[in-house]
């Protein structure tokens, strides 16, 4: 590393070349020493990747047969317990909708008479208390209610950052 | 395996089974590879350990690459990559003046038995000096210098890696040489003023 690149270099930095400093800065970095790797590295590397190539491909090669296996097993079970299996499930589900579907449709009928008988009260509450008077009281309320509460955020806020006024 | 034959065709002969192409590739990127981890960690060996897992690393994501993009641009990422990572969990002193010497760079340092030119004995001052102050500008400005100077990337090459606008980078570059020269004026070797 020769001492008046390090001079040109930092003239120019100094002068503010920027293409000037960064063409005598790379002339002067060329110098700087470089580590060598071990004469095994490139070996290990190649050896360490085809180790894993060769696991790899023993993975899938286990992990196809693994999948066919479970595959031929699961046809096979089903194949052996169809009749049965099916015989179950057709028997399973008489018996449950014997039972409870009766038991859905009186529950079902009994809510949606609560339900409408509900909304007719309602709706007859409602005629008899809302006018146009009211409604808009209500409404102011609600306005006033929401303005105090962003009002509330930001005093909050303004608290958070240090500069609330006490 | 020929010898002209370019990053991404090795890459793409190694993903098909080649050995040879393999080995072609980490041939020509070892000393790159360990001499860009080595600016962050200062430990050769250990540079080395975290170029092997880089090393394994690209090989299990080859697929991935596009030949599109340079490859030493899709390398160094992986590399900066691991390196981060081992980085934050391990946290490394900066080395000293006299570290570096210990540490192997005959090359650079002086050797003080020898009765070497007093020029050709400033010169390899001036080198351990440089790489010592190297190790203590801001992790981020050194790996833009690493880069650009040490590895020769081009700017936009260097923005890909980093994953930044190509400005930044240009700025980075010019505080880190500022700040080198700061550092080395401060240290005594600006005659300029």
């Amino acid at each position: 590393m020769d001492r008046k690149q390090l001079e040109r270099w930092l003239a120019e930095e100094a002068s503010g070349h920027d293409e000037g400093a960064d063409a005598a800065f790379a002339h002067l970095f060329s110098a700087v020493p470089k580590v060598e790797p071990n004469p095994a590295f490139v070996e290990q590397a190649v050896s360490a990747a085809w180790r894993w190539r060769v696991r790899r491909r023993r993975l899938v090669v286990c992990a196809w047969a693994a999948t066919i296996l479970l595959v031929a097993v699961g046809v096979g079970m089903a194949l052996l317990g169809a009749p049965r299996i099916a015989t179950s499930v057709i028997k399973g589900f008489a018996f449950v909708s014997g039972r409870a579907v009766p038991w859905l449709v009186a529950y079902t009928t009994v809510a949606m008479s609560w339900w409408w008988t509900l909304g007719h009260v309602g709706s007859v509450i409602a005629s008899a208390l809302m006018t146009p008077g009211r409604a808009s009281a209500l409404v102011g309320v609600e306005l006033v209610g929401l303005l105090a509460f962003y009002a509330l955020q930001r005093m909050a806020g303004a608290e958070r950052f240090g500069d609330a006024q006490v | 395996m020929a010898q002209t034959a370019s990053d991404a065709e090795l890459a793409r002969d190694a993903l098909a089974g080649s050995e040879a192409a393999y080995r072609e590739l980490v041939t020509r990127y070892a000393s790159p590879a360990v001499n860009f981890i080595y600016r962050f960690t200062r430990d050769r060996a250990l540079a080395e350990d975290l170029a092997q897992e880089g090393f394994l690393r690209v090989y299990q994501r080859l697929k991935t690459y596009d030949p599109e993009r340079k490859f030493s641009s899709w390398f160094f990422q992986v590399l900066r990559n691991i390196t981060i990572d081992y980085l934050r969990v391990n946290r490394l002193p900066t080395s000293s003046l006299d570290e570096l010497e210990e540490e192997g760079h005959r090359g650079a340092a002086v050797d003080r038995e020898s009765a070497s030119p007093e020029q050709a004995a400033g010169q390899s001052e001036l080198a351990v000096a440089m790489s010592a102050a190297l190790a203590k500008i801001r992790p981020e400005y050194r790996e833009v210098v690493v880069l650009r100077y040490q590895e020769g990337l081009t700017q936009p090459e260097i923005a890909e890696i980093l994953g930044m606008p190509s400005g930044t980078v240009k700025t980075y570059l010019h505080r880190a040489r500022k700040e080198l020269a700061e550092i080395l004026s401060e240290a005594g070797w600006n005659t300029n003023v």
